[in-house]
């Protein structure tokens, strides 16, 4: 049971890192209806940046981090200009692969100028040893970064209910054509759904390079977002952020009790499967809107 | 496809309805088979036969993929995934069962097209994005799981899931398989078999029936287009294409391992449709060359470079992957319709020349 309690509790800690990516996909899907594909490269960007900095040995973790959102924040600006911009009202294929494309092109660059070797933060950010909670061990890495990654949604909801960006953002994703009829710049609020994107990916992405490490495959964990989003439901932000702490619990439970009978592997397609399941019961997600098509 | 050289007339709807429809076509194409026959395996050497079988793998691999994307409209990012698995029962039944090739390929056709149709399975269901979430999922539970985990260690030998073939045992009759010039030679007989194959389906009753669907499905079905019958269908030949370029890769090196089929090679196929041409025959062939051959050419300049910065050396599959998220993106902005467009473009200009209105 202890030991249950732990797996339950690791994978909710990092299913809220989860969450956090899951959130930055469904801000851009909501808003421009753009399927990205390559937010496991927005949240090695982000990691690689803070990496970078923090490696410098000058700043410390969180003056590193936020040096780290302005640097994406404008790669964000510039990517949504320069290869999202052109290709407004082109069909589902061009826009995912323009995504594709783009993941490509950032795991490239990030791998030419950092090399494919695992990278550790050094000193070690958060303390090792682990905090009792009764008999429960739990590593304060995790609950660290679970808490940030909370916080950093919690300053996401307040911005979509207190700003008049963010509520400019809220109308275009309810009704682009009524929001834009009121005097809502889409292409504003298009270039800002990509800056809050690339910098919740890019926290998320520090918290996990701290966690496990820094090397490529912290882009193949992005795509296990898509999973989060697929049970969650694609336009919801409670769904993503149920879908993402589900994803990491059922990873992990995957991992410790059936990794045992079929070896390798199952830690990463146990969310696919798991989704595919649902999708045949529940194609829309858990809070998805079901859509209806009409001639 | 629809306009000719002036003065170009049909008497018969026969003639109107043929693939080539003029005799210079006819001899354009007898002196292009000519040249592929003849010309290249002449005077091209050993390592450029290897570049040219290349081509013809991602031909093979990328023509189902055609068919999912360009004529039925559903997006798949997970084609590998049928490939693989096409050719691992293609080795296998070689392997455990001492089939003949020719039967071990129709097997792994098989194999290949089942495993496409059970995970299309959920386009009874739903579509778009979805169609795409389960095409993911078929690549990493089918090569992350069964290839590498339980079908290829079935073989008992090599470590991994790889699977090695003697080259003796792909035999057709007399011919055995052995050289890369004898696999380009077979490369050549599958691809034209395959191009004749999906040409022809895509001008009867089914291809017209896939092309209403990826136009509009709802439409498609008001008049009266079975949709999920054809969507499966579709998936099942696409998959059976998909083990067919699996078994044809097997003849290119006598060893298949997991590791050919990884979800990159996915995406790398959807992309060569893009660059070439969704929902063209042809395109699929000029995606294939562009892609290959631009590699070739990245390869042969970076080359010089590695000696005077050696750091370019470990890294030049980054540098792939590199120019080939470049040119998507470059391509999806400045030339959507990919390069038969633009050939098409080029031809009807010249054709026309000098009043191209």
């Amino acid at each position: 049971m202890i030991h249950f309690s732990e797996i339950f509790i690791t994978g909710l800690l990092v299913g809220g890192i989860y969450a956090a990516i899951a959130l930055g996909w469904v801000i851009i899907y909501k808003t421009s209806g753009v399927i990205n594909l390559a937010t496991g490269e927005l949240t090695m960007i982000g990691a690689y940046i803070c990496f970078a900095l923090y490696a410098t040995g000058v700043l410390p973790f969180f003056v590193a981090l936020l040096a780290m959102l302005i640097i994406v924040a404008v790669l964000g600006a510039l990517t949504e200009q320069l290869a999202l911009r052109p290709l407004i009202g082109e069909p589902l294929l061009s826009v995912i692969m323009v995504t594709v494309g783009l993941s490509f092109f950032f795991k490239a660059v990030l791998t030419i100028i950092w090399g494919a070797d695992t990278r550790v933060f050094s000193p070690t950010v958060f303390p090792l040893e682990p905090i009792m909670l009764g008999p429960i061990h739990i590593s304060q890495v995790f609950l660290y970064s679970f808490l940030i990654a909370m916080a950093l949604m919690a300053v996401l909801i307040a911005y979509f209910q207190r700003t008049r960006m963010g509520l400019a953002m809220q109308a275009t994703a309810d009704d682009e054509m009524a929001a834009m009829s009121m005097g809502v710049s889409a292409n504003s609020v298009y270039r800002w759904a990509w800056i809050l994107a690339f910098m919740t990916c890019g926290v998320a992405g520090a918290l996990l390079a701290n966690i496990n490490g820094l090397n490529v495959s912290i882009g193949f964990l992005g795509l296990l977002v898509l999973p989060a989003v697929v049970i969650g439901g694609m336009n919801s932000i409670p769904g993503a952020v149920v879908g993402g702490l589900l994803i990491g619990v059922l990873e992990n439970l995957g991992d410790a009790y059936i990794s045992p009978f079929f070896p390798g592997g199952v830690k990463t397609t146990f969310p696919f499967i798991v989704m595919l399941i649902i999708m045949l019961w529940k194609p829309y997600g858990l809070w998805g809107w079901v859509k209806i098509e009409r001639m | 496809m629809d306009r000719l050289p002036c003065g170009t007339k049909f008497a018969t709807y026969r003639a109107d309805h043929a693939w080539w429809q003029t005799r210079f076509t006819w001899i354009k194409m007898l002196f292009l088979a000519f040249v592929l026959f003849f010309i290249i395996p002449q005077f091209v050497g050993g390592y450029w036969i290897t570049v040219f079988n290349m081509i013809g793998y991602t031909i093979l691999a990328a023509m189902g993929v055609q068919l999912l994307i360009g004529y039925v409209g559903q997006i798949t990012l997970g084609h590998a995934a049928p490939i693989g698995f096409g050719a691992f029962a293609t080795a296998l039944s070689m392997y455990l069962f001492e089939v003949p090739y020719l039967v071990a390929l129709l097997i792994g056709a098989i194999a290949g097209g089942l495993l496409s149709l059970l995970f299309g399975l959920p386009c009874i269901k739903v579509k778009g994005f979805y169609i795409i979430m389960t095409t993911l999922a078929m690549q990493f539970i089918t090569v992350d799981i069964i290839l590498t985990q339980f079908i290829g260690p079935l073989a008992g030998r090599g470590r991994g899931g790889v699977i090695s073939v003697e080259p003796e045992m792909f035999s057709i009759g007399p011919w055995v398989i052995y050289s890369p010039l004898d696999s380009y030679y077979w490369m050549l007989i599958l691809v034209i078999g395959m191009m004749v194959f999906m040409a022809n389906l895509l001008r009867t009753r089914v291809g017209r029936a896939w092309i209403a669907i990826r136009d509009n499905d709802i439409a498609a079905e008001a008049l009266g287009v079975n949709i999920v019958r054809y969507k499966l269908l579709a998936f099942f030949i696409a998959g059976a294409m998909g083990g067919i370029a699996g078994g044809y890769w097997l003849t290119n090196l006598s060893i298949v391992s997991p590791e050919h089929f990884l979800f990159g090679w996915s995406l790398w196929l959807v992309g060569v449709l893009l660059i070439g041409g969704v929902g063209s025959m042809y395109g699929t062939i000029y995606g294939a060359m562009f892609m290959t051959l631009v590699l070739e050419g990245i390869k042969l300049a970076l080359i010089p470079l590695a000696f005077t910065f050696p750091a370019i050396a470990g890294k030049f599959l980054y540098f792939k992957d590199f120019f080939f998220g470049l040119t998507i993106i470059l391509f999806l902005i400045y030339e959507p319709n990919g390069l038969a467009y633009r050939w098409w473009r080029i031809k009807r200009y010249i054709w026309l020349w000098p009043f191209s209105y």
